[in-house]
């Protein structure tokens, strides 16, 4: 049954956190456990809120890889040391993501990861370059999150740039997205004329819309966009709005949804018999998550999307899947488990090359990052430029075949053949 | 009256020197504590005082904000003049919304309605509007300069959100002295009467709230320069209203003291359960907590926890406000 | 401009405007009986929703048909509600009322988020997959069953508050609470009961849109204020207020799609609900406030 998450009993570790925690909120430092040493990384996403779902994907996938680092030996260049983390919930709200920031730099964390939502995520900001902790943002779309800090330290405003970023910036989805439509059309030795753009109006669809919007103005490419049909979400009715689509008489839908809307849209596309040689979706959430193919079935059925996405071709990815699928009550692993899950693991690396947890060596390491065993799809090392951000973090275009989301372009990527133009009703 | 002199001074005194003892994380919950308790301690003025419920003052938050980062983002003007560029936008929005409600004749739960209604448009509008970031928002370079509103100490934001809040509670604590408050406080209690006595109620709720979304807009910079990014759904939304109100009216609505001790009651409360309770599966246990917590105020100690507090302790106290009887 | 598209926007308008009355119909009533406002509105709805689709999926029954099972348990909930809390702050001020029902919110939307995890949900019924015809413009089905349910519960409200011994003691207690005391009725009782009776229109409401919108726990605010402006632009304590004005702003908002960018359309609700607000506070049906 779809919706079930995994359980965490209130055990006694969870206790002693709480004590440690409540002595730690008054100032007064504890002892360190005399062990092996431990690294801690607060991972700080949206657990609870609108944004739950993917929050908790992200948390599931981080705590998965400090398992998996941990039971490889851990950090070798630092004696075996572990990897512990602590989790924080941004509730999807800034200033309770600013708060749990602080709050598990506190408890010890050395190293900050987080937090899919871009307002949580620019609260955060300020903590990292203020208490120097390295930020790894493994989810958050919004670009000015790292370049502002490298204009602040481009500007002597402040020394040393503690965040980074290992995820596709906004900007780049769409001018990758329009490049893929035209690679697709080309592919498929169809030229389809007329696309609809249609996208939730929120921070995520807003900036994507605009991306591709830009990317195409950029691209001048053959096909062109001939209406732009933006909706507030969630919405609670699309009937007015896709009737707007056929009006123009489009042979693509370009859909930017949220899962709720695309349980609206998609249904409603096939009610008022829009007739399209396909559905191609520039990059957004909705379109190929377990729980979406659970109630929508046939209609995702050969719906594409240029999302981030796992490398499946590479093995270990498919044995992660698995246990992922088996501990979250059966969810895909996709951009947010697997975000995460690669974030700890650069983390880790960095922490491999940089020897000590202190900050700046930590902050530098990353900065040098060349990782090349990432699970995501990635077009080459991941590395990080100038701005902070991973330009080789790109997205690929999924396809659902067979009621499964496979990767089908880039050539490279694909585990399967992408099937376009769509098959007739 | 000078033993509550002293007990106050003590008491900041003591909020002064806590940043050297406490970690960052414990001055960042006071600061949040300060911070709501102001905003609370703004919306105190028409909600509590004047008895009128706004249910849209996040509007006012988002005003000066967006405007406070537009002009330091586009003119390069500094948010220590800015914020009052915007707390003055805030209260010419906050009279007019006042001017359209009070001369309508609306009242109750109409206001509040209108007050959302207000809340909402500048949400959508702020969502639809490119130049201000659209649904992505404005994101504020961070720098750590002071000429520039912000702090490279955490500390330092600690003290300006104290001073914030001692001063707003300085300010409605001396107009409840005055006739200012008298007034509204009558306005509250009966204002047909008070029209009937000649008093001009339409101005003084005017006043009341031209104040109250003035120092709001002010605050809505120190949202913009602590959290560095304003999104439209977090700065004008209903739920940051929802925040603002419940200080003052769990801690005493029009008691100058209510927003101060509502805000050091709920904050520490939602810091504590979201922490312990909000564990995997658990996820949103928390939220039950504190909307089992609002039920209970409610139904136990209605007037909120300040007057309570007075009537436990025996005395006398000319600013507790009786419930008006409602038909 | 495409004519097709303005009478189709016209025709999905009145169609979603059936949803949109039996959202409000509930709400009205509450407010029109004892002044409360149900803050608490759509995580009541959200519930609604939720005991259809758990009838959908564990017990296969089809949400067109178990919705008065939904409307029930929401009775029971809204009753309890009343007697328990409401009733015990009924002459406290007015901020004490919203507060309360704000708690009452959160502990309903967080309680069901703790039940049933975040996803967007829907129930799949095999009438809102098909869609009539008629020349260029479609009519969903769904929506057409449930603007005729609409139709029917608002006027069976219409007849049991008019016409029955309990309507009418309703009524009275709305009317002139201390003149109903005075003759015998039991008004803590009747509020109970009218509470529960909003509660369960709220609860079919819910139920019945379960297979057209999406859910999910999350989405209890915004049906809330969708809701409140359709009250207040109708007429508070209106039935009729409530329907017409369900019609209004899902029409308003259509045509707001059809002709502005549809993200706008919201602002074309808000926009009508201040001028209602000025220019005629008690809607277009109600009764002159007090």
């Amino acid at each position: 049954m779809t919706g079930r998450r995994p359980s965490s009993p209130v055990s006694r570790r969870t206790v002693l956190r709480g004590a440690a925690a409540g002595a730690a909120v008054l100032g007064f430092p504890l002892p360190l456990r005399a062990q092996a040493p431990v690294i801690k990384i607060g991972a700080v996403h949206p657990v609870t809120g609108p944004l739950a779902e993917p929050g908790q994907a992200c948390r599931l996938g981080a705590t998965m890889a400090v398992e998996a680092v941990n039971a490889a030996g851990g950090i070798k260049a630092m004696g075996g040391a572990k990897l512990e983390l602590i989790v924080g919930d941004t509730q999807t709200k800034p200033d309770v993501g600013r708060t749990e920031a602080e709050r598990v730099i506190n408890q010890g964390a050395q190293i900050l990861m987080g937090s899919f939502d871009s307002g949580s995520t620019a609260a955060m900001v300020p903590v990292a370059q203020q208490r120097r902790v390295p930020f790894l943002v493994d989810i958050a779309a919004a670009d000015p999150i790292t370049a502002n800090v490298a204009k602040a330290v481009k500007e002597g405003q402040q020394k040393v740039q503690y965040v980074y970023r290992n995820f596709p910036t906004g900007s780049s989805f769409g001018a990758r997205a329009v490049r893929y439509f035209t690679e697709i059309f080309a592919e498929s030795g169809v030229a389809p004329k007329r696309v609809v753009l249609m996208y939730c109006n929120d921070l995520f669809g807003q900036n994507a819309a605009k991306g591709f919007q830009a990317g195409y103005a950029a691209a001048k490419p053959a096909w062109e966009i001939v209406d732009v049909i933006p909706w507030p979400e969630p919405p609670q009715d699309l009937s007015t709005e896709v009737s707007r689509a056929k009006a123009a008489r489009p042979d693509i839908i370009a859909p930017i949804t949220r899962p709720a809307s695309a349980q609206l849209l998609l249904p409603e596309l096939r009610k008022q018999r829009v007739e399209v040689m396909g559905i191609v979706g520039p990059g957004s959430p909705g379109l190929y998550e377990a729980g979406q193919l659970a109630v929508l079935k046939d209609d995702l059925e050969y719906v594409m999307s240029a999302v981030p996405w796992a490398n499946f071709k590479n093995p270990r990815t498919q044995k992660v899947a698995e246990d992922y699928f088996k501990r979250s009550g059966g969810k895909t692993f996709d951009t947010n488990s697997g975000y995460s899950y690669d974030g700890i693991f650069v983390i880790a690396d960095a922490l491999e090359r940089a020897k000590s947890a202190d900050a700046d060596t930590v902050a530098d390491a990353i900065k040098k990052t060349h990782y090349t065993a990432g699970l995501m799809q990635y077009a080459g090392p991941v590395i990080f430029n100038e701005l902070g951000d991973n330009p080789n973090a790109v997205t690929t275009m999924i396809q659902i075949l067979g009621q499964k989301p496979v990767a089908v372009w880039p050539k490279e990527a694909a585990v399967q053949k992408l099937v376009f133009p769509r098959p007739k009703r | 009256m000078t033993v509550p002199r002293v007990a106050a001074l003590v008491v900041v005194l003591a909020l002064a020197a806590l940043p050297a003892v406490l970690s960052s994380y414990a001055v960042t919950v006071f600061i949040f504590i300060f911070f709501y308790a102001y905003l609370g301690q703004a919306w105190n003025l028409v909600g509590g005082y004047a008895g009128q419920l706004s249910a849209g003052h996040a509007a006012f938050v988002g005003l000066g904000a967006y405007t406070a980062a537009m002009l330091s983002m586009t003119l390069g003007l500094t948010p220590w003049v800015g914020m009052f560029v915007g707390g003055a936008l805030a209260a010419a929005l906050g009279a007019l919304i006042a001017y359209l409600g009070f001369r309508f004749g609306l009242r109750g739960f109409y206001f509040v309605l209108l007050t959302v209604a207000f809340a909402e448009i500048g949400r959508i509008v702020a969502l639809n509007t490119d130049a201000v970031g659209g649904a992505l928002g404005l994101y504020i370079t961070f720098t750590g300069n002071p000429r520039q509103f912000q702090f490279q100490d955490n500390r330092a934001y600690y003290y300006v959100a104290l001073v914030m809040m001692l001063a707003a509670t300085a300010l409605v604590a001396a107009l409840e002295r005055r006739r200012f408050g008298e007034y509204l406080k009558a306005i509250r209690e009966d204002e047909n009467a008070c029209e009937a006595l000649g008093v001009d109620t339409f101005r003084y709720k005017l006043l009341a709230m031209v104040l109250s979304s003035f120092l709001t807009g002010v605050g809505g910079t120190f949202y913009a320069y602590y959290l560095f990014s304003l999104q439209p759904n977090a700065v004008f939304g209903i739920p940051l209203s929802v925040e603002i109100m419940i200080r003052p009216i769990v801690g005493g609505a029009g008691t100058a003291l209510g927003p101060v001790l509502g805000s050091f009651i709920l904050s520490p409360l939602g810091e504590l359960s979201r922490v312990y309770l909000s564990q995997g599966a658990w996820s949103g246990l928390h939220l039950i907590v504190y909307g089992v917590l609002l039920i209970v105020v409610v139904l136990f100690f209605p007037q909120g926890a300040y007057p309570t507090l007075l009537k436990l302790g025996g005395s006398m106290s000319r600013s507790s406000p009786k419930p008006p009887h409602r038909i | 401009m495409d004519l097709t598209l303005v009478g189709q926007g016209l025709l999905s308008g009145v169609l979603f405007g059936g949803v949109y009355s039996l959202m409000a119909v509930g709400l009205t009533l509450i407010f029109g009986v004892m002044r409360v406002v149900n803050f608490a509105h759509g995580d009541m709805m959200v519930w609604g929703m939720y005991l259809a689709w758990m009838l959908a999926t564990r017990a296969g029954i089809d949400p067109y048909v178990g919705f008065p099972v939904c409307a029930a348990v929401l009775f029971t909930l809204g009753w309890a509600v009343q007697r328990g809390l409401v009733h015990r702050i009924v002459d406290a001020p007015h901020e004490m009322q919203i507060l309360l029902m704000l708690g009452v919110a959160l502990v309903l939307e967080n309680a069901a988020l703790v039940a049933f995890g975040p996803d967007p949900q829907r129930v799949r019924s095999p009438l809102t997959a098909s869609t009539l015809w008629l020349g260029p413009l479609f009519v969903d089905v769904g929506r057409l069953v449930t603007f005729g349910v609409a139709l029917a519960l608002t006027g069976a409200l219409w007849v049991f508050l008019g016409h029955t011994d309990l309507g009418r003691r309703i009524r009275a207690a709305s009317d002139n609470p201390y003149g109903a005391l005075v003759i015998g009725t039991d008004v803590g009782r009747v509020y109970a009961i009218a509470f529960g009776i909003g509660a369960a229109c709220v609860g079919a409401a819910g139920a019945l849109v379960s297979p057209i919108l999406p859910f999910q726990p999350a989405g209890g605010l915004s049906l809330s204020v969708a809701s409140f402006n359709i009250v207040i632009i109708g007429g508070m304590g209106s039935l009729l207020g409530a329907f017409v004005g369900g019609l209004l702003v899902s029409v308003a908002e259509s045509l707001g799609a059809v002709f502005l960018a549809p993200s706008m359309k919201e602002l074309v609700s808000f926009s009508l609900l201040i001028v209602i607000l000025l220019l005629r506070p008690a809607g277009l049906f109600g009764r002159r406030a007090a």
